[in-house]
């Protein structure tokens, strides 16, 4: 049986330029997996590519969601299907407020399900819940979409979405950056709420610190040029802080 | 608060603090805001020809929310005659199959110490078409200006056109002034934002397009106005978006 995540030999190009280079990941249900690597390794491609963004063409190689082939599928249909993405720079849109953009992903996900659009009274309790558990204000959540919001405050509201929208597979990309040392406590902590038998993680990051003491991952892979190069538990994290990524890259 | 429905062919002087909403006609509107008074202004132009003339006093504070639909050629003409008077004229117009707007506005600051700001926003559609002229007039002598003009526009079809004119003159040399106008179409960033939440393609086109109007209405002080002008404009948008 194929692992619910099932990531093979991938080749993609971000424009012209080769990106991922034969890279491949399997994930089960309920693991907790990190990559990290050096800048412009493709991290935020690998992403990218789960997600869908056309930007990213898909040279070969397959992935594998849940036993279905998720290339074909569009970026709305995959995330309706239970994957998202913790963007690294959260995107700015004025004009809707936080809240009446979770009404529209809620009820469009519930739809997809064949479930009815949440009433008022039980969409308000959902959001309220969440929230509290995030430290997120009701005034965060009148603000339009990550408008004068704070690098941290958008990162929280990221882990937010998440939460509401309860994907199965969660991919956290940078989710450290741009935050302070109590904001990353708490979107962990989201973390380890969240974490079930059935859900899994993909973060990406670069702070091992972080990672190894709050979130205490599965795996660890680690990403060099386009490639995972090697794969082990969280030990790998304090490996790789002793001695950096270029151990790796003289492999390649 | 007074609260006037209909200003139509309204010529008069309004004092303290009112609110107006107005369907507009073809018979142009002229308003005096006495010293020390605060209106709140509200427009639909719908398939209209129609000039309104506003003259501010000392002190006064003038703010003016358009909404322009269908054939409309409008005119908004501001006198700031009174020291330290502040307005603000912002616009939305939704333009689609036949439609065309027209708008002028054009802001005199003849007194020191005025302020103006203007946000004009706009989506065109089919072979809508939209020109804006925006005038800001600053005489010699008067200090302590600020003036702002904002336009943004959006392009929903190829055939769908708009146009827009600031025209600064400036004879102050104690003037803050900020202009300008971008015409586009949708962010695609925005628009994969809001896929990797699960909502689909043309729901987020129009959510998007309907955001990136609602920031001109969100200024609208009342609640119902909010929802009238919302289902208008969504009337306009229909399935074109």
């Amino acid at each position: 049986m194929s692992a619910f995540l099932e990531i093979k030999d991938l080749y993609v190009n971000a424009g012209e330029k080769e990106i991922l280079k034969g890279l491949s990941l399997s994930i089960n249900r309920g693991e907790i997996h990190v990559v990290v690597g050096p800048n412009g390794a493709g991290k935020s491609t690998l992403s990218n590519v789960l997600c869908g963004n056309e930007l990213y063409k898909v040279i070969s190689g397959n992935i594998d969601f849940n036993g279905e082939n998720l290339l074909p599928i569009s970026v709305e249909d995959r995330a309706r299907r239970g994957i998202f993405l913790s963007f690294q720079s959260p995107v700015e849109i004025s004009g809707i407020s936080m809240s009446t953009f979770m009404k529209y992903a809620l009820n469009s996900h519930r739809k997809f399900k064949g479930l009815e659009p949440l009433d008022a009274i039980s969409f308000a309790k959902h959001l309220k819940i969440r929230a509290k558990a995030l430290g997120i204000s009701d005034e965060m959540l009148k603000r339009p979409v990550n408008v004068n919001c704070s690098g941290g405050e958008k990162k929280r509201l990221e882990i937010f979405q998440m939460a509401v929208l309860e994907p199965e597979l969660c991919i956290l990309d940078e989710m450290d950056s741009g935050m302070d040392v109590d904001a990353v406590k708490i979107a962990s902590n989201g973390v380890n709420i969240m974490k079930d038998s059935k859900r899994s993680f993909l973060i990406i990051s670069h702070n091992n610190d972080f990672l190894y003491e709050q979130i205490k991952p599965d795996y660890v892979h680690v990403l060099v040029n386009g490639k995972i190069v090697k794969t082990g538990s969280k030990d790998l994290l304090l490996d790789i802080k002793k001695s950096g990524f270029s151990q790796f890259q003289k492999e390649i | 608060m007074e609260q006037v429905k209909s200003l139509n062919n309204f010529i008069s002087e309004v004092k303290g603090k009112s609110e107006f909403y107005e369907n507009v006609v073809d018979t142009d509107t002229n308003i005096k805001v006495s010293d020390d008074s605060q209106v709140f202004h509200y427009r639909i132009c719908k398939n209209v020809k129609n000039t309104l003339k506003v003259s501010l006093g000392k002190n006064s504070v003038y703010q003016l929310i358009t909404l322009v639909l269908g054939d409309a050629e409008i005119g908004v003409d501001i006198d700031m005659k009174g020291e330290n008077s502040s307005c603000k004229s912002d616009v939305v117009y939704v333009e689609g199959k036949n439609g065309k707007a027209t708008i002028s506005t054009f802001l005199q600051h003849n007194a020191k110490r005025t302020k103006s700001s203007q946000l004009i926003k706009g989506v065109a559609f089919e072979d809508g078409k939209a020109d804006f002229l925006g005038r800001i007039y600053v005489p010699y002598n008067k200090k302590e200006i600020e003036a702002s003009q904002q336009h943004r526009a959006l392009l929903l079809s190829k055939n769908a056109l708009v146009k827009a004119v600031p025209m600064l003159e400036i004879y102050s040399d104690d003037v803050k002034c900020a202009h300008g106008s971008a015409i586009g179409s949708l962010d695609q960033e925005q628009l994969y934002y809001m896929k990797t939440r699960g909502v689909d393609a043309l729901e987020a086109h129009k959510i998007l397009t309907y955001a990136f109007l609602n920031e001109v209405c969100e200024g609208i002080l009342s609640d119902d106005l909010k929802n009238t002008w919302e289902i208008l404009i969504q009337e306009c948008l229909g399935q074109n978006v």
